[in-house]
């Protein structure tokens, strides 16, 4: 599984790293800003992004916008980390498309279940769209 | 001679009519009781057969009572055996149920501890990885705030004769604060002076607040010295208790905090990593030397030999 995480916080980009990649078939690439992630998405595809809300010059909810936009991107499942876990945050996100939230600082196991949970309600879209 | 009188010309034939009767009643009585006995006999027997075949019935119903009681013990016996088996598999069940508990238990200690060593490491490297004062504190800032979850911190350096604190980093308005603190200030005095750390529990956030006495006093020690203080003032509003990784982060940071930033600051007077490193084989081989005085003084060569 290919997962990209977008944070300017390089703390953040390791831990995230460290939890995934104890799960087996997981290759974590990062991007420490909006426009990081905008050089590498053209590029590459992604079963998974993780993307922060607080970051300078593109923020996440731009880049979100961004990528759902995107042809190649705007089906992958989208997971939001950020320090900021008010309700209007999480709504905005989710209404730009983002397909779950998870507020920071979150545990590595709180990280790997958003990760199955949001895999997991995807592929069953997936396949009901295939059916 | 005298004639005998002459008999009666009756002979027995000619018994007189009553002892003929007699005689046929002793006949008839006899033959009557023969008939009788015989009567009573086959009654007698007929009673005997009756009885026998009831003996031989009892026997019968006797034997198939003792094979069905027979079958009976030996199937209470087989219960009996069975209930055994039932407790043991019971036992074993519980048993394992324990064991499976247990493991369930060891299981998630085990993935806490993973979790929890996922960001030590993080923390450690973060702190390791780099000889630049500004990094060092960018990397603290994003300890405390991404793993830790401060949403208001202050980072001090202690003056060399420890009784002022300067503040040299943070966010919110903790950093926004006095630039300069005294030591004996009551907000860190205590982890000042004891080098450990001073951690409120978050239930008492709103005293803290009301005291504006920091949730959390962290001392920066090196060499057993505490060199500075990181006061975490807020939290983000979402995070309700410390975790008990955040601990194990104070104290990686109090412990490895102060070594990065000196090492940082007395870095940035180097041309380079090269250049940090002129002199350290002459500086190894004197300390080398200076312990063991006996041995000329090749730091390599003397960590070899103690090795051995």
């Amino acid at each position: 599984m290919r997962v990209l995480i977008v944070d300017d916080s390089s703390a953040t980009r390791s831990y995230v790293r460290a939890a995934l990649e104890g799960e087996s078939d997981v290759d974590v690439t990062e991007a420490a800003s909006g426009f990081e992630a905008l050089r590498v998405l053209p590029r590459e595809r992604f079963d998974l992004m993780l993307v922060d809300i607080n970051m300078p010059n593109i923020n996440g909810l731009e880049l979100i916008s961004f990528i759902r936009q995107s042809e190649t991107h705007r089906g992958t499942p989208l997971l939001i980390i950020s320090t900021e876990a008010a309700e209007r945050d999480r709504a905005r996100a989710l209404s730009l498309g983002a397909n779950a939230y998870l507020a920071k600082p979150f545990t590595a196991d709180e990280l790997a279940q958003a990760v199955r949970g949001l895999l997991d309600v995807t592929r069953g879209l997936t396949r009901e769209k295939s059916t | 001679m005298t004639a005998r009188p002459r008999r009666n010309k009756n002979r027995p034939s000619d018994a007189p009519p009553d002892l003929r009767a007699e005689r046929e009643t002793f006949v008839r009585t006899f033959l009557h009781k023969g008939v009788e006995l015989t009567e009573d006999l086959l009654r007698e027997n007929q009673g005997l057969e009756a009885e026998a075949r009831r003996l031989r019935d009892e026997n019968t119903r006797l034997r198939a009572q003792l094979a069905s009681n027979d079958a009976i013990r030996e199937l209470l016996t087989t219960v009996e055996a069975l209930e055994r088996e039932r407790n043991s598999l019971l036992n074993r069940s519980d048993e394992l149920e324990n064991a499976a508990r247990q493991t369930e238990a060891r299981y998630r200690n085990v993935e806490q501890e993973l979790n929890d060593l996922a960001s030590l490491y993080v923390a450690s490297f973060q702190l390791s990885n780099t000889l630049s004062v500004r990094r060092v504190l960018r990397h603290l800032c994003e300890l405390l705030e991404q793993l830790i979850g401060a949403q208001s911190f202050a980072i001090y350096v202690l003056s060399i004769d420890g009784k002022r604190a300067r503040l040299l980093s943070g966010r919110g308005k903790a950093a926004d604060g006095v630039d300069e603190l005294p030591v004996d200030d009551a907000s860190f005095l205590d982890a000042c002076l004891t080098g450990v750390p001073k951690i409120h529990e978050l239930e008492e956030r709103d005293a803290a607040a009301a005291r504006a006495a920091p949730l959390a006093v962290l001392p920066l020690s090196f060499d057993g010295e505490v060199v500075g203080v990181i006061t975490i003032h807020e939290l983000l509003s979402h995070k309700r208790c410390w975790a008990l990784v955040d601990r194990e982060l104070f104290k990686l940071v109090c412990a490895h905090g102060a070594a990065a930033l000196i090492a940082a600051n007395l870095y940035e007077a180097e041309a380079g990593p090269r250049a940090a490193l002129d002199g350290v084989v002459a500086h190894a081989a004197q300390v080398a030397q200076s312990l063991n005085p006996s041995e000329p003084g090749h730091p390599v060569v003397l960590a070899t030999k103690r090795g051995q």
